[in-house]
């Protein structure tokens, strides 16, 4: 079984870090991309341990690379031949999806109301719809207010709304980063509301593109 | 939010964060075997949960730090 953890440009060296179960990280050449992978025994499951070893190693290739497309854990391949095949099929978006990282960091944000969540369950209509009008003009603030700062600071985003809340991750050039920094420490202290920015991440949420 | 607090949260929001970045996004190339995930479902407990227990994850950390100083 072969586990994927990205797609580099450029790595200068594999990383010293040990892969899943401890295997050695390869290198390997497909259509042009270069993958970093590791072969493990057959297993059903994804332990804690598997999970931060993938995010370890994957941060050691952001590092040591111009650019990673971090591969998502849980798909497995059986062999050579279908990785091979795979990443043959995908090649054009998996080239096109790294140039847009290259040179870029992710960060994230959530935030989180302190009020909390209007009841939406009201007895009638009319109230369900006042309640859920509600929470949309908070989350039209929160974007406005939070979202929209940071969102001009970055190359490429994304934004999920949900019950009043924000998840959003934005894609940062290296030389922006400062600035980034600086914006989401003050958009963190805004009041009424809960945020935390995360980052500098190697660029999950951009890496089935960025456009 | 007092100092330590913010901490917290921001510690255990960014591995929230690295869960849901690892499982959830990340370039999908589907080889034919998906793995399921087993003890990592812990990891997933709402950001309101995590809000509330701030308080007294600080409270047992104070205290750990206390019986150390003994």
């Amino acid at each position: 079984m072969i586990h994927v953890y990205g797609v580099v440009d450029r790595l200068a060296d594999l990383p010293e870090v040990a892969g899943l179960d401890d295997a050695p990280l390869e290198l390997v050449h497909v259509a042009g991309l270069d993958l970093v992978v590791s072969k493990a025994e057959p297993t059903a499951e994804i332990s804690r341990e598997a999970l931060l070893r993938h995010a370890e190693v994957v941060e050691e290739l952001m590092q040591a690379s111009d650019a990673v497309l971090p591969a998502q854990l849980g798909r497995a391949f059986r062999d050579d031949a279908e990785l091979e095949e795979t990443v043959r099929e995908q090649a054009p978006k998996l080239t096109r999806a790294l140039q847009d990282v290259r040179g870029c960091v992710e960060f994230g944000l959530r935030a989180i109301p302190d009020e909390g969540p209007q009841d939406v369950e009201a007895a009638s209509g009319v109230e369900y719809m006042h309640a859920r009008l509600g929470e949309m003009h908070r989350e039209d603030s929160l974007v406005a207010d939070l979202h929209e700062p940071l969102a001009r600071l970055a190359r490429a985003t994304t934004l999920h709304r949900r019950g009043g809340e924000l998840n959003a991750a934005y894609l940062v050039a290296a030389e922006d980063v400062a600035e980034f920094r600086r914006a989401a420490a003050q958009v963190e202290a805004a009041p009424g509301v809960t945020v935390v920015c995360t980052g500098p991440w190697p660029p999950y949420s951009f890496a089935e593109g960025a456009r | 939010m007092k100092n330590g607090d913010r901490q917290l949260l921001q510690h255990e929001v960014t591995l929230l964060e690295l869960v849901d970045r690892v499982l959830n996004k990340g370039v999908v190339l589907s080889g034919d075997i998906t793995l399921s995930v087993a003890d990592v479902d812990l990891v997933y407990v709402g950001l309101r949960v995590l809000l509330s227990s701030v308080a007294t994850l600080e409270q047992q950390q104070a205290e750990i730090a206390a019986e150390a100083g003994r």
